[in-house]
């Protein structure tokens, strides 16, 4: 029943979405934005909200999804460039990443995860920025067509949009694009995907690890490894929206890789909530809404994001969902590892 | 390989301020690239009317005015959060003072007025230089030295280096941990603000200047070891060298390795090079 619920309100969100933005400033290319970047910060949320763990590089996942993304397209497989096999290829060179990466920074805590995990996405950065011959340095890859999604007998090119019917405030349905339906069917698996896995014993037992890692390691978990499932499936799913965005943009440049955006990653995920399912989602649909809409009408866009995140911190720790949204018991063994011990006198 | 001399000092002289609010705030400061920019753009503001002697003396004092601020109105909150949650909220300081920054003066480049004489080169005996960066270069010494002897050799040194061993036993004692908390804050924010001003003559300002002087100076006090004097000043030095050495040598890798030496730290040796091995938990 509750599945039914979940399945059921989500699917409704995604369909209405791209409409119900539309009256204020909103469009389908932004929805569909929305979406690709959102699925990456569900991926970090699992780090910063259910892990504890704040990684300060993840745009190097993103990133480097991206141009695997492109360059399976337009350099390793030219003669039969196929949508799966970009996406399959990034998110496997990705997945391969972070594994070696995670294997190393899960070693360290607090500060110093969050310095190892900035070094490592900075070499990432300069690495992409000067291998010219390969990622086209400053200037990123550029106008590299999506190859049509093949589904069985059927090919379809995903930027095709839908046929036009007017629908009065909420805009026209041909403002979107196949591209939204495609993306909008991910961000459910993910969202599935995401919500059995905090609910698993995976889920509780890295809940316990942040709550007192000592605790859980002694009653018999093996932190370092439950942290270390934790970045890769983060970064995977990173690399899986970074695939997204260089093929939907047709492009990528190494600003995806900047500290920057790692950061941007963090702003999302802790405006919106960390510890809850959509709060990420949430999170990045209202900033960049701001970054889009918003910088139309004024410079100061950025300003206020960063007036937003600094109140949000102070004001609403838990962000707009963990502070609004339906409260959610702890579970039983984040609980138990919590309790103080009793003393006795 | 002076170059190099040069901008380690300026990376020194940041990641002072960082490796001291570290040690005694326990503090990984986001914002601290933010002094550094603010510093940048009073001192040019002061200097164009009231000449560059001014500037240099307004930088660090509005900067540090400017932490004492933020650190009552805003950190104070947080002193006894998760350190995350403590990156968080200079993080968003830092993009709200760059952003600030951008609004008031534009995205443009600018450049330090200073004297052309001051620029004239210096015959050295084994080469020719720049004075003003050789008059730089001897105020930033000068600087780690104050800061030294304020450390060892006042009272408020020794709350400062008490409360760097152990917070609450200094508070048991009497000692005001708050108030030295903030005036090694205001310090190390000041001191910023004065390299700001100070550097901006040689490498010009704009309002990303501080996330990409802040980036390599965590590298500097990762390198030397979070919260030592001596190693920000060692790590700095190396820092500085490393990237202009790897310039001349290889220099499609002069960014990279940076950060591979400062991975390669945090993995063999988290405390830094000079570091007391303190236990890195939690």
């Amino acid at each position: 029943m509750r599945d039914l619920r979940f399945y059921g309100l989500t699917v409704l969100g995604l369909v209405l979405f791209p409409f119900a933005i539309h009256p204020i400033g909103g469009y389908g290319g932004l929805a569909t934005q929305i979406l690709i970047v959102g699925i990456a910060s569900i991926g970090f949320n699992l780090l910063l909200g259910y892990a504890g763990l704040l990684s300060y590089g993840q745009a190097m996942f993103y990133g480097v999804g991206g141009y695997m993304a492109l360059l399976t397209v337009s350099r390793f497989f030219p003669d039969h460039p196929n949508f799966w096999l970009a996406i399959v290829l990034a998110v496997a060179f990705v997945t391969l990443m972070a594994l070696v990466i995670g294997t190393l920074v899960v070693r360290l805590y607090g500060i110093y995860f969050a310095l190892l995990t900035l070094a490592f996405a900075q070499m990432f950065f300069f690495i992409v920025f000067k291998w010219r011959d390969l990622t086209q340095g400053d200037d990123g890859l550029q106008g590299i067509a999506s190859p049509p999604l093949g589904l069985g007998p059927w090919s379809i090119d995903l930027t095709t949009p839908f046929p036009a019917l007017d629908l009065g405030p909420f805009g026209n349905l041909s403002d979107l694009h196949y591209w939204y339906v495609f993306v909008a069917i991910v961000t459910l698996a993910v969202l599935a995907f995401m919500r059995a896995l905090v609910r698993s014993q995976f889920g509780e037992t890295l809940a316990a690890i942040r709550e007192n890692e000592e605790r859980s390691r002694l009653i018999g978990f093996d932190p370092k490894l439950y942290k270390l499932a934790a970045f890769v499936i983060a970064g995977a799913l990173t690399g899986l929206a970074g695939a997204l965005r260089g093929l939907y943009e047709t492009s990528i440049a190494p600003d995806s890789l900047t500290v920057e955006t790692s950061g941007n990653f963090v702003i999302f995920t802790v405006i919106g909530g960390v510890k809850t399912l959509f709060g990420p989602l949430l999170g990045t649909g209202l900033v960049m809404y701001l970054q889009n809409v918003v910088s139309a009408k004024t410079d100061a866009w950025r300003l206020i994001e960063g007036i937003v995140f600094v109140a949000v911190i102070v004001f609403l720790p838990g962000g707009v969902l963990g502070t609004f949204g339906r409260k959610r018991a702890r579970t039983d063994l984040a609980r138990a590892v919590r309790a103080k011990p009793e003393t006795t006198p | 390989m002076l170059d190099g001399f040069v901008r380690g000092l300026v990376y020194v002289a940041i990641a002072l301020g960082l490796t001291i609010v570290f040690g005694m705030l326990r503090l990984v400061n986001f914002a601290h690239g933010a002094f550094y920019a603010i510093g940048a753009y009073v001192g040019l503001v002061v200097a164009e009317r009231l000449g560059i002697v001014a500037g240099l003396i307004a930088a660090p004092l509005f900067v540090a005015l400017f932490a004492v601020a933020f650190d009552r109105l805003l950190l104070r909150r947080f002193y006894d959060k998760e350190p995350t949650s403590q990156i968080l909220v200079t993080f968003g300081v830092a993009i709200v003072v760059q952003e600030s920054l951008r609004l008031i003066f534009g995205g443009t480049t600018r450049t330090f007025p200073i004297p052309q004489a001051l620029m004239a080169p210096v015959n050295l005996g084994f080469t020719e230089y720049p004075a003003y960066r050789l008059a730089f270069a001897a105020g930033i010494a000068a600087i780690v030295v104050l800061v030294w002897l304020f450390i060892q050799r006042t009272n408020y040194g020794l709350i400062v280096r008490a409360g760097i061993r152990d917070r609450t036993m200094v508070q048991l004692l009497g000692g005001n941990v708050a108030m030295a908390s903030t005036i090694v804050f205001a310090l190390g924010a000041g001191l910023a603000g004065l390299v700001g001003a100070a550097a901006s003559p040689i490498y010009s300002v704009d309002p990303d200047t501080g996330f990409s002087f802040l980036v390599p100076s965590f590298v500097v006090v990762v390198i030397g070891g979070l919260g030592s004097f001596w190693g920000a000043v060692l790590g700095g030095l190396i820092v500085g060298e490393l990237q202009s050495l790897t310039t001349l040598v290889l220099p499609a890798a002069s960014d990279v390795v940076i950060y591979v030496a400062m991975a390669l730290v945090l993995l063999f040796r988290p405390s830094g090079l000079l570091g007391e091995s303190e236990v890195i938990r939690g």
